[in-house]
């Protein structure tokens, strides 16, 4: 019997690669980890052993192995990705269980377990063993190569897997893919050149072998085995001494990052060590390029997600990729991994413009020209102000409700603070949300209603306004009608509903609007719709774009709406309707004028 | 020799005269039931306060006694190479002289100052057509007292894709504030603006005198937005830039001087070979210098304001340019 791991120094590379790769590692994690706030820290001895963790092993092995969310963007994509991690992840097990079958308990390093095959062949063994193992891990070498394939054939032809467009990789991630589409072929040419010798194969490198022995001489024979068997541990040496600087850094990132956020971390407005597992834990597999509007529409091809998450990873984000960002946040509703695209970007702006200056909001002091004294109060904000016709129907609909108002900004008004915060101006965002909050206490309110889902969303997560109820008025309108406070016609009117980012993906309001529509003429939806939902292209969150681009993007809006067939077009922000209004020739309403003009 | 003339405004109407006087036989054709085209809407000129009807009656005079045949109500759909096929049929011709003119902002697209919401918010365009009719008021009849003018409004604007300087507002502004200076003689009269351009001779003169004589007084800055408050007034908020400060202010009414926005029909147009569109969407002349009434089509021309912002004056000097234009390449000069 012979297991002899010194007489061939094959292994080499595998081995320091080995080392460099867990060296790394194990430095960022416990870095990273080491630097969380105490908070962080505290919600992880919380939850550690509680069902979270259980939860957590369950969605990393649906996700990081199986990548069940990559079968819902299509099932040859997740295919591939499933047979390259969940395939590799089974020969590694299973050849683990392999050599603990050989050679019982015994330690043996680990180098002696991924080159068993090489290892092995002076070994005897029972004929049984030999073909139940050597099958099974010739089916999951099989599995692995056929998603090689396939990741070949998606360089050549992306669309064949749902990708219009891929991720153009930077010269570190060419290597580590490279390396790793040779490891496996490397594989089989080399456990195929031992079995010709050997006769230990199994069906796949059994019959490859045979093949080879008739093929080649003897002596060449010998020579190919010495050089395949160190290529391919070449080859696995590249792929790991490169993987920790690489995309391919996600594979094991993305387990903690789980964990993690299992437990309740989540990334801030302003930047925490968290954030390093968020942004490594991205494997620029690029499927959020295709829905970013930025590059189909206005062919910016360098601030999408993954190249963001790049830049930001290798210290050299510039202001110009994290501001040119619509934040409409459909990058994030495709994500497999489930980044938190958004807020990640919104820190980086806070790092790059957060100037606290609180004497610039000194002015701001006493401000109050509200009027009205009801108890449910009606913020317009800005936008709302400089479109009349809302403001307009806004008052129409609370008449006929009987509704007695609180007018908060009807004469002008401080803003709701979520322009500047998107900008990265946190603090001065934060003066304008306690200005705002300390007014809507005193007048002492209980329903607080607005017409502009941006303001919507930062009085929601930004604001802390106990025993107030925060409402978008889609919400408040649909609730009056459901009531019988507000009777409205039907109408034989085709109508076509874009969601608005901040209050789709950003409030989760969907049905309400589509409720009211229905109640008064025909709802037709557009292809992209709810999460899927186009931006409109003005947002306020880039600071980046010309008006030329976002007019590109309102134009393929305006198109997707009217190809519904619908004679207008409803909207619930009144950014979105300026906006859209651009892009189509319809008519643009926003859904409290479709409801005051149907009024019974 | 047959030449179609597209449109029967001022640039139409004088380019029919100037080739039917060169000996060819131009033929108009205009979509509305009369000629005359948006000046027909105009109630004195700038910067002479010549009535509108005195530039265009002898026009229309000259059209009958010259005999020029006209085709009214009638909309050219396409224009090839060897003539145009309109709403009536087609007509064959050797040249073809585009003079469709332009469009008047639709200045609902700024929502922000409430036109078409808030009844004492009109524009330019309505202003002349009160003045027209003789009467000049709010809407509920009564006279202003305070009148504010807002500049570019459709001009000089990304946020509506209008970038270009529609060049004749400036002046209009100025004429129309002293015009409601004579109607309304107690009146305070504001011009809000963020450049005044006064490029035509006697413009800058009007423009002190509006200052100097008529007490008119300009503000730098735009109007940000309008809101109604009691009794149909409104009230305006803006910044005045040379004092850096903002400012409210309530008043009876708010005129909008809308730009010229090009043809809804320019596009229509560059279907035929030779006809472009310029970034602003007004055709392109062939060359700004040398060429600005001739496309990259042989036998197609253009006259007034189908290319840019002009003035009547302009217009009617491109007119005769474009005729000995036609002239020279039907060999006739």
């Amino acid at each position: 019997m012979h297991f002899d791991l010194h007489t061939n120094p094959f292994a080499i590379p595998f081995t320091i690669g080995c080392i460099v790769m867990f060296a790394v590692l194990a430095y960022k994690y416990v870095r990273w980890i080491y630097r969380l706030p105490k908070s962080d820290k505290r919600l992880i001895r919380k939850n550690l052993f509680s069902s979270k963790s259980w939860r957590a092993v369950c969605e990393a092995i649906s996700e990081s192995l199986l990548h069940r969310r990559i079968f819902r963007t299509n099932p040859i994509l997740g295919y591939m990705h499933m047979s390259l991690a969940f395939g590799w992840f089974l020969l590694i097990v299973v050849g683990f269980i392999e050599t603990v079958a050989y050679m019982g308990w015994t330690p043996i390093p680990l180098r002696g377990h991924v080159f068993f095959k090489f290892y092995s062949r002076e070994l005897e063994h029972s004929a049984l063993w030999q073909s139940v193992f050597t099958n099974i891990m010739d089916a999951l070498l099989l599995f692995v190569l056929s998603g090689v394939a396939l990741a070949w054939l998606k360089r050549l032809y992306s669309r064949m897997m749902g990708m219009r467009r891929t991720t153009r990789h930077v010269w570190g991630d060419r290597v580590a893919l490279s390396a790793l589409w040779f490891i496996f072929p490397l594989r089989l040419i080399a456990e195929s050149t031992t079995s010709a010798i050997w006769h230990n194969g199994g069906f796949l490198t059994g019959s490859l072998g045979e093949f080879i022995d008739k093929t080649l001489s003897f002596e060449a024979i010998w020579h190919l085995e010495s050089v395949s068997w160190f290529i391919y541990a070449l080859a696995l040496g590249v792929f790991f001494c490169a993987m920790p600087f690489s995309r391919y850094m996600h594979i094991f990132t993305e387990v903690p990052l789980i964990f993690l956020r299992k437990y309740g971390i989540k990334s801030d407005v302003q930047p925490k060590s968290f954030d390093h597992f968020q942004i490594e834990a991205c494997s620029r597999c690029g499927i959020c390029i295709d829905p970013c509007q930025l590059q189909r529409d206005a062919g910016i091809d360098n601030v999408q997600a993954v190249y963001y998450l790049r830049d930001r990873r290798y210290n050299m984000l510039t202001a110009e990729v994290a501001d040119n960002c619509l934040m409409c946040g459909r990058c994030a509703e495709r994500c497999p991994v489930g980044v938190d695209i958004l807020q990640l970007r919104q820190n980086s702006r806070y790092t790059l413009h957060n100037s606290p200056s609180f004497r610039r909001y000194n002015y701001l002091q006493g401000v109050d020209t509200s009027t009205g004294s009801g108890r449910v109060g009606y913020f317009a904000g800005c936008m709302t102000l400089l479109s009349p016709r809302i403001m307009n129907a806004m008052e129409r609909i609370f008449k006929a409700a009987n509704e007695e108002v609180w007018w908060a900004d009807k004469n002008g008004g401080v803003c709701c603070g979520r322009p500047i915060k998107l900008t990265g101006e946190v603090d001065a965002a934060q003066e304008m949300v306690k200005h705002n909050t300390e007014l809507f206490t005193k007048h002492q309110i209980t329903t607080l209603v607005t017409s502009c889902p941006i303001c919507l969303k930062v009085f929601k997560e930004d604001y802390n306004l106990p025993g107030i109820e925060i409402l978008h008025h889609s919400e408040y309108i649909d609730r009056l009608i459901q009531n019988g406070r507000l009777k409205v016609a039907q109408n034989s009117g085709k109508y076509t509903y874009h969601d608005p980012c901040e209050l789709g993906r950003g409030c989760g309001i969907y049905d309400e609007p589509r409720r009211i529509i229905e109640s008064i003429g025909v709802l037709l939806e557009p292809t992209e719709t709810r999460q899927q939902a186009l931006c409109c292209g003005s947002s306020i969150a880039n600071t980046a774009i010309n008006d030329e681009k976002q007019l590109k993007i309102a134009t393929s809006l305006g198109q997707t709406l009217e190809a519904t067939g619908a004679d207008s077009i409803v909207t619930a922000c009144p950014l979105c309707k300026k906006a859209v209004k651009r892009g189509s020739r319809l008519a643009v309403l926003d859904l409290a004028e479709i409801v005051a003009d149907n009024l019974k | 020799m047959k030449v179609t003339v597209i449109g029967g405004g001022v640039a139409g109407i004088q380019t029919a005269i100037a080739l039917k006087e060169l000996g060819l036989t131009p033929i108009i054709i205009e979509k509305n039931d009369h000629l005359g085209g948006k000046l027909c809407g105009w109630h004195k000129l700038f910067p002479t306060m010549t009535p509108a009807e005195q530039v265009l009656t002898p026009l229309l005079e000259r059209v009958k006694a010259l005999g020029i045949e006209v085709m009214l109500s009638t909309e050219v759909t396409s224009i090839d190479s060897d003539g145009v096929q309109t709403s009536q049929g087609r007509i064959e011709s050797a040249a073809t002289v585009i003079c469709s003119g332009f469009d008047l902002f639709d200045a609902t697209l700024k929502e922000e100052y409430g036109y078409g919401i808030y009844d004492n918010v009109i524009t330019s365009a309505d202003l002349e057509r009160m003045m027209n009719n003789g009467k000049v008021a709010l809407a509920d009849g009564t006279q202003p007292h305070r009148i504010a003018f807002l500049h570019c409004v459709g001009s000089r604007d990304e946020k509506v894709q209008q970038r270009h300087c529609s060049k004749v507002c400036c002046v209009t502004g100025v004429k129309q504030a002293i015009e409601m200076r004579r109607w309304f003689p107690k009146s305070e009269i504001y011009n809000f603006y963020m450049d005044i351009r006064m490029f035509g001779a006697g413009y800058e003169e009007m423009y002190r005198s509006a200052q100097q004589e008529h007490g008119i007084q300009f503000i730098r800055g735009r109007i940000s937005e309008a809101a109604p408050v009691l009794n149909g007034k409104v009230q305006i908020k803006a910044e005045d830039t040379l004092i850096g400060r903002p400012l409210k202010m309530t008043v009876d009414l708010l005129v909008l001087l809308i730009g010229m926005t090009a043809g809804q029909s320019n596009k229509c147009w560059t279907r035929c070979a030779g006809i472009t569109q310029s970034d602003s969407m007004f055709l392109k002349p062939k060359n700004m210098f040398a060429g600005n009434v001739c496309s990259d089509a042989p036998n197609i021309f253009y006259a007034g304001t189908v290319t840019a912002p002009k003035t009547i004056g302009e217009s009617l000097n491109e007119a005769n340019a474009a005729a000995m234009r036609v002239a020279q390449y039907l060999g006739r000069l």
